[in-house]
């Protein structure tokens, strides 16, 4: 039984990783919540995010721009733009126009999209197929708590992920734009016939869910210093898996098997032998396992068919 | 002894009682109606039967065996076959495929014999057909010219038809049907009327119990009425006493409506 | 009957032309015929209707015609031996299409772990034939039943979780498998398996040169002719399978589980057959494709895999047999003869399935009503 301060420290670590995955989640389940879709390609926006961040990085570089304080915000701001308008632009061309036919159709699309994302970026970025340097912006250093080494960059990290999602909690639950978004999720024609615009509506929702997916996208190639244009694949198994773990619709479910997630990966890649090279097998079939047996989640989903 | 019993089945969706130790039964030959307001549990009651819902209590015996637990696809090679509230036919499949599918129980080709004995395996698709255009030759000729087009592209009128000869096609004892006449023109529904006594023809000794809303086609097909309301039997007999028990008229009109008329 | 051969002539022609034509002239000429004959085609209705009634008046001979180019091709090909092994490929796709269509297509279940059960075919040939010294024709035969075997793991997810769920499951699957050949030992790690030994019937060995009507054709031949013995009888298994009560059954079961349950279809046993009898057809192909090429890796069996078999299938048309066929034989060879396409294959894939989904659904050759075959061949349109 390995000393308490390793399980910490690797609690801490997955907590990280859960946030970023938290953020993912979220996408996903508000898509599902509006459109009844699972959008298969939200894991590569997050691929998308990274990469836009890191070119913007560069473009700030050039332009002689170089402070943290002032280069990560824009960096967020921008690739937030980016994902956001993408991930609308999918929507709009691809998901709901098949939202409507068999859910197969609408499952097959997206992962197309995906994978046209995907190879768009290894093909047109610059030596896409490498995975790349991420710059450190982070503040270096940390302290000690409990035997457990906390570092500012993974105070920053959590403080960045969360507020975002104190964000968009507040945006659900406190704006107009969210309560609309809760009314289409619950029901789309009583929503129209109370007058909610449907379709900016749905437009919102897939930006606010493709910027999450930029932000757990930076904040994934900060901490790992590198990004891959193949991790949107294991961000979207795992997002989506987070997601269903929460119960599909559920905002919070989504955070809590994100976070769930990331410290079940963790502590498994930790603790079990081979851990770290069988690490995405573990995930993998946790993933299968959860869907196999506990496919509502553990808060629950919305939808039954009639008889 | 009865065709189909059952006793104090009930129903539950989580809290909610959706049929409340319900006890009634059928007899051979015999056509029920049941009736009763939307949410009243009828469509529970057929699901129960056939298999679709778990009885959450008492049982249901058919032919003198009980069907409570078991499958659905094991109930319906048992006999008893079922139409759907909102038709349920594959649309993308031809209409003789639609009807096919209900003699499924009784064909008796198999995976080798459709790869290998390809000759074997035609014969029976031949006498298979035959059994199919017989049936909808008894509700519209025309289904049977037009049998290789795709059901999706029938009138609703046909569809229902061609739902009653799936159901039909394997030879059942116990016929379900949930409110045929849903949707239907008066012209329609007269139309159905006659479709059924037709069925009634081919199987003289078949059951039936039919939900509807519709008092005419009760009235007209049934021999027996059965009034439900939250999920429990609230009155049985023939139709013209079941129409006047007061309960009946209160729970489709409403307490005020029921006594003043 | 002349119209039908004739037909059959010209595009065997056209096509032969497209993936030979090197210099400009050549190469010219052959797009002015293919975009005239598209052209024709296209603002014809009565040449197509000729055309259409001529192949549904005789089908016996338009099969014949076909199998004879078909016999043809690498005769047609033989100075060409990358393009006798593009056909085989082709037609590996074709025999693959139609095991991964008889489970997505026509019984609804389904499978993006396709690659996996590809892999777990030609794995077992190479782990057989090298490490364990069995002929290659005998692992050949144990690939589709590894592959089947192992298929039962998912048996529970397909019996217990519902559409999009499955799918992840089916992805997590074909990770796991990549994962794992690519990490442990025995079976090669990273660097796979190689050397593993060629076919050989009777004394004949498949890499050695064929000889044809007194013509001499590279070795790859044949592996194009076991590869179209394959397809064929692949393609006519299928064929015969989604015209029976399974395939009935499947397609109901597929449309509407509820009224095949109350029409007494046994649901779960009829989707793991097509599930297994699928998983047999893919590791088959697999399985080939490991004697053909000598050598099996991790990258050959990825998640990108499945989706370029799944293009093959939305492409030609989901639930048609005659769509695997033409779905295989345009999207395998396109990014060959184009070599710039080379590179964005798998983008292509993508953009394929997108658009045909936002488009034609049905694919190119949409599946046509059943007849089992009694009374009327399949006709495209």
């Amino acid at each position: 039984m390995p000393a308490p301060e390793i399980v910490l420290q690797q609690a801490f670590n997955g907590l990280m990783l859960g946030v970023m995955y938290a953020l993912i989640a979220v996408g996903f389940t508000l898509f599902f919540g509006v459109l009844d879709v699972i959008h298969f390609s939200h894991g590569d926006i997050f691929m998308l995010g990274a990469f836009a961040g890191l070119a913007l990085l560069g473009l700030w570089g050039a332009a002689g721009l170089a402070a943290a304080p002032v280069v990560l915000p824009l960096t967020f701001a921008g690739a937030m733009l980016v994902t956001g308008l993408v991930g609308v632009a999918a929507e709009r061309a691809c998901v709901k126009p098949l939202a409507r036919s068999a859910p197969l159709m609408t499952l097959l699309a997206t992962l197309s999209l995906g994978l046209v994302i995907r190879e768009a970026i290894l093909i047109f970025y610059p030596r896409g197929a490498d995975p790349k340097p991420f710059p450190a912006l982070l503040p270096a250093g940390g302290f000690d708590v409990a035997g457990v080494f906390v570092r500012y960059e993974n105070l920053a990290i959590l403080g960045i992920g969360f507020g975002a999602m104190i964000a968009v909690d507040l945006v659900i639950n406190r704006t107009r734009l969210g309560a609309a978004i809760r009314a289409v999720a619950q029901d789309p024609d009583a929503a129209q016939m109370m007058g909610v615009n449907l379709d900016r509506t749905v437009d919102w929702t897939f930006f606010i869910g493709s910027a999450l997916a930029a932000i757990a996208g930076i904040l994934n190639g900060l901490y790992y210093s590198e990004i891959h244009f193949i991790m949107g694949i294991m961000g979207g198994v795992i997002g989506f898996s987070a997601a269903a773990i929460g119960g599909l619709g559920n905002v919070y479910g989504a955070i809590l098997g994100g976070l769930l997630f990331g410290v079940l990966q963790t502590m498994a890649a930790a603790f079990i032998p081979r851990g770290s090279e069988f690490r995405d097998v573990v995930a993998f079939a946790v993933v299968m396992l959860f869907l196999i047996f506990r496919p509502t989640g553990i808060l629950g989903e919305k939808s039954v068919e009639r008889v | 002894m009865s065709l189909l019993e059952t006793k104090d089945l009930t129903v539950r969706f989580g809290g909610l009682v959706a049929v409340d130790q319900v006890s009634l039964s059928v007899d051979e030959g015999e056509t029920v109606g049941l009736i009763g307001p939307n949410g009243s549990g009828k469509t529970t009651l057929f699901n129960a039967i056939t298999g679709l819902y778990p009885a959450a209590g008492g049982e249901v015996v058919f032919r003198g065996e009980r069907l409570t637990g078991l499958e659905t696809h094991v109930i319906a090679r048992r006999g008893i076959a079922r139409t759907f509230q909102s038709s349920r036919l594959c649309l993308q499949l031809s209409t003789f495929d639609n009807v096919l599918i209900g003699l499924y129980a009784h064909l008796r080709a198999g995976l080798w014999t459709a790869l290998v004995r390809r000759a074997r395996f035609l014969g029976e698709v031949r006498s298979a057909l035959g059994t199919v255009r017989h049936l909808l030759e008894l509700f519209n000729p025309d289904l049977v010219r037009r049998g290789f087009d795709r059901a999706g592209e029938l009138p609703q009128i046909d569809r229902r038809r061609v739902e009653i000869c799936r159901a039909l096609a394997s030879r059942p004892r116990l016929l379900l049907l949930d409110e045929p006449s849903a949707g239907m023109s008066p012209e329609e529904t007269a139309e159905l009327m006659k479709d059924l006594r037709v069925v009634r023809e081919e199987m003289p000794g078949l059951s039936l119990i039919v939900i509807e809303h519709d008092m005419y086609v009760i009235e007209g097909v049934s021999q027996r009425v059965v009034a439900f309301n939250y999920g429990r039997k609230i009155a049985e007999g023939p139709f013209a006493a079941v129409a006047a028990t007061e309960e009946v008229r209160e729970a489709y009109l409403g307490r005020e409506e029921a006594s003043s008329a | 009957m002349l119209t039908v051969w004739a037909a059959e002539a010209g595009l065997f022609v056209l096509v032969v032309a497209a993936l030979l034509a090197e210099r400009p002239l050549a190469l010219t000429a052959t797009v002015a015929a293919v975009a005239a004959a598209l052209a024709l085609l296209r603002l014809h209705p009565g040449l197509r209707r000729t055309l259409s009634a001529a192949f549904a008046a005789h089908p016996r001979a338009a099969w014949f015609g076909g199998a004879v180019l078909a016999l043809l091709l690498p005769v047609a090909l033989r100075h060409s031996p990358y393009w006798t092994f593009v056909a085989t490929m082709a037609l590996l796709y074709v025999t693959i299409g139609q095991g991964l269509n008889f489970q997505i297509g026509s019984a609804g279940v389904i499978n993006l772990a396709g690659a996996a059960f590809a892999g777990l075919g030609g794995y077992t040939v190479g782990l057989l034939t090298v490490t364990a010294g069995v002929p290659p024709a005998l692992a050949l035969l144990a690939g589709p039943v590894v592959a089947a075997a192992v298929g039962a793991l998912l048996f529970v997810p397909i019996l217990k979780t519902r559409g999009h769920y499955l799918a992840l499951v089916t992805i997590a699957f074909v990770f796991i498998f990549n994962i794992l050949v690519n990490n442990l030992e025995f079976t090669g790690g990273p660097q796979g398996i190689k050397n593993i030994p060629t076919l050989r019937l009777g004394g004949h060995a498949f890499t050695t040169p064929l000889s044809v009507l007194g013509l001499t054709l590279p070795y790859h031949a044949n592996f194009y002719y076991a590869a179209l013995a394959m397809a064929a009888v692949a393609t006519l298994a299928v064929w015969r399978l989604h015209n029976s009560w399974l395939g009935l059954a499947l397609n109901t079961l597929r449309d509407d589980e509820i009224a095949a349950r109350c029409s007494g279809v046994p649901v779960a046993r009829q989707k793991l057959i097509a599930f297994t009898v699928g998983n047999v057809v893919i590791g088959l192909g697999g399985a080939f494709y490991a004697v053909m090429v000598g050598f099996v890796s991790p990258p050959d069996f990825d998640f990108g895999y499945s989706l370029a078999m799944l293009s093959v299938i939305i492409l030609g048309g989901v639930d048609s047999i005659g769509g695997i066929v033409l779905g295989a034989c345009l999207l395998i060879p396109l990014p060959e003869r184009f070599r710039f396409l080379h590179e964005y294959r798998l983008l292509l894939y993508g953009i394929v399935i997108v658009l045909m989904l936002l488009f034609r659904p049905g694919g190119l050759w949409p599946a046509s009503v059943r007849r089992y075959g009694a009374g009327g061949a399949v006709s495209p349109r």
